[in-house]
């Protein structure tokens, strides 16, 4: 690709808006590439550990209000945690020597993460940048992951910081107890993001029937079904009637370290007879070096998210961010195939498979995601039925049993 | 003061002059139009050189399926792919004369169209193309693809499009297929 701007030919002044953009497109792009590669080498030296030793993974990773530690292993982990002005000390088990991979970064609470070794133990020293500070630690079965919290005080008080003495937790992880839908920690949370909303109302009907009620009535369903079954956090991207931007709603997903994401919209055809369910997951318009980049992204999702949060330039983050679905395409597609398997079988459908298109909702979304059009809202027989309490039900329903589905198998993958 | 309000009265009578021309020249082109297009071939004047024509494609969606269907349509000859590519977009708007479903909404102008030598069409509409769709994902997608596979169908110098909304980038025609990326074809929702 050519970042030669003098190549351009010069038309008339009308169209000086467009070169403009023009210009910008290729050096974004080619500034993209120089820093793409040096992210590549290094994430594939930490792909190239031994398997068979234990490993311990530190990074930082700063959101608004906290610094978030993260310590991943690929064995359980027990764990003390001890407070001392300014620093966390983290104590950790260890019958066998840990191979230590630390990240480097750059966050507003954290000033330094350390580590010593004793005889049959760790000790992870986080130095905070301020000494009023407080925290909060959970822990994550699967893969075994300690995250720790730390914000300053003067905002609110933390819920684990009255209990600072000394506590052991050990993670299991056999794989008998894998199956996630009983067996969850219950800080895994799953996002449904009931689409348009406020203004932006959706789809119309004939009969005045608009998208964004439905998608609210569904959403709300499906969301208290899940809670009632399953030991997940639900997060809804919005709850009334309001506008959310499809930025914000990914970043809902995001924030809330999503577990899955599930947009549910109601569908508009220009053609009159279209009728039924739809499951789509991401398209992306790639061109054939993003294809490139986006196969390896795909091939090591695990790392990906981390890579988000790297000290890096901004806009790059952003376009790392913007990109993030494309290292969840596989499990995404299997999402959304659980789901419509369900929803043919409620609608007495065989041949609708699973669809792919470039939904803007769906691209930054760094989980496995979906988009279910549940009917055709122009169509007057179904947009009927989109009102009608059962409907609503059978669908949430059958989109509870899909994501049911897909969740023992993701988790036992 | 006074001489301000002269320069104001001067500049509104210099933009109506201008609009008085701007309407007699359109209408009088309109009246020519008709002569020269090749939906009369045989109206031509024969005193004028008949136009060239060339045969392109284009896109629509059906009431029978989720398809993209051909129509082939004769549009005037130049050597020039930006031009080409501008009637095809144009003759898209018309609408299908075989009883297609039309994805463009009638009301939309195409305002400016151009390729880049990396062969990305940008087509900028006017915004009626937003204001006046049935917003719905199934209908964003038989819109968007009619155009982008009805360019790239036709230029093989086109190998993307992008669609822009009254001057600039708009995110999504109705809240749902991401404008903000050059799209491929899709090969795959063209029918046979
Ligand atoms: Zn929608």
């Amino acid at each position: 690709m050519s970042s030669d701007a003098g190549s351009i030919p010069a038309a008339s002044s009308k169209i000086s808006w467009y070169q403009k953009k023009i210009l910008l497109n290729q050096k974004k792009r080619s500034s993209i590439f120089l820093w793409i590669f040096p992210f590549v080498f290094f994430f594939l030296g930490f792909s190239s550990y031994p398997q068979n030793q234990p490993f311990l993974r530190l990074s930082v990773k700063d959101h608004p209000s906290l610094s978030r530690v993260l310590i991943e292993s690929s064995i359980p982990l027990s764990f003390s945690i001890e407070r001392s002005g300014s620093f966390l000390f983290v104590k950790l088990r260890a019958d066998k020597p840990f191979r230590i991979q630390r990240r480097p970064f750059r966050s507003r609470f954290i000033k330094s993460l350390g580590w010593a070794s004793g005889r049959d133990f760790y000790t992870i020293t986080i130095r905070t940048q301020h000494r009023n500070f407080s925290y909060d630690s959970f822990t994550i079965s699967d893969p075994p992951q300690l995250v720790i919290d730390v914000s300053p005080n003067g905002g609110e008080e933390r819920r684990e910081e009255s209990r600072e003495g000394p506590k052991r937790i050990s993670v299991e992880t056999n794989k008998e107890e894998r199956k996630v839908p009983s067996a969850s920690p219950g800080r895994k949370s799953i996002v449904i993001d009931p689409g348009h909303g406020g203004l932006e109302s959706g789809a119309k009907g004939k009969f005045g029937a608009l998208e964004k009620d439905i998608t609210l009535d569904i959403s709300l369903r499906l969301k208290n079904i899940i809670e009632q079954k399953l030991a997940y956090n639900v997060v809804l991207t919005r709850d009334k009637d309001v506008n959310v931007s499809l930025e914000n709603r990914a970043a809902e997903a995001n924030n809330n370290k999503a577990y899955l994401f599930i947009s549910i919209h109601a569908n508009s055809s220009y053609r009159k007879e279209a009728r039924g369910s739809e499951t789509f997951f991401l398209s992306l318009n790639a061109t054939d070096e993003e294809a490139r980049r986006l196969a390896y992204l795909e091939n090591n999702s695990a790392e990906f998210e981390d890579r988000i949060g790297g000290d890096n330039e901004d806009d790059i983050k952003m376009i790392l961010w913007d990109m993030a679905q494309a290292a969840y395409l596989k499990q995404s597609s299997q999402l959304a195939e659980s789901i419509q398997k369900e929803l043919n079988l409620l609608l007495g459908t065989i041949n609708r498979g699973i669809k792919q298109a470039p939904f803007k909702v769906l691209t930054g979304v760094a989980c496995p995601a979906v988009l279910v059009e549940v009917a055709f809202i122009s169509n007057p027989e179904e947009e009927r039925k989109l009102l009608t309490e059962a409907f609503q039900n059978n669908v949430a329903q059958a989109i509870y049993r899909g994501l049911v589905n897909f969740l023992r198998r993701y988790s036992q993958e | 003061m006074d001489m301000k309000r002269l320069i104001y009265v001067g500049l509104l009578l210099v933009l109506l002059i201008i609009l008085v021309i701007i309407f007699f020249r359109k209408g009088g082109e309109e009246r020519i139009k008709p002569a020269s297009s090749t939906t009369f071939p045989e109206q031509e004047p024969l005193s004028e050189e008949p136009e060239e024509t060339t045969q392109i494609t284009l896109f629509f969606p059906s009431e029978e399926d989720t398809l993209l269907h051909p129509e082939v349509r004769d549009i005037i000859a130049s050597s020039s792919v930006g031009i080409q590519a501008k009637q095809v977009i144009e003759e898209l708007i018309k609408g299908s004369q075989n009883g297609y479903i039309s994805a463009v909404p009638p009301e939309t102008k195409l305002r400016e169209l151009f390729i880049t030598e990396e062969g990305v069409a940008y087509v900028d509409f006017s915004r009626e193309i937003q204001e006046k769709h049935n917003s719905g994902s199934s209908a964003e997608i038989s819109t968007i693809f009619s155009i982008v596979n009805s360019l790239t169908y036709n230029f093989k110098s086109v190998k993307k499009v992008f669609i822009l909304i009254d001057g600039g980038e708009k995110q999504t025609l109705g809240g749902h297929i991401d404008l903000s990326r050059p799209f491929l074809p899709q090969h795959d929702l063209i029918a046979n």
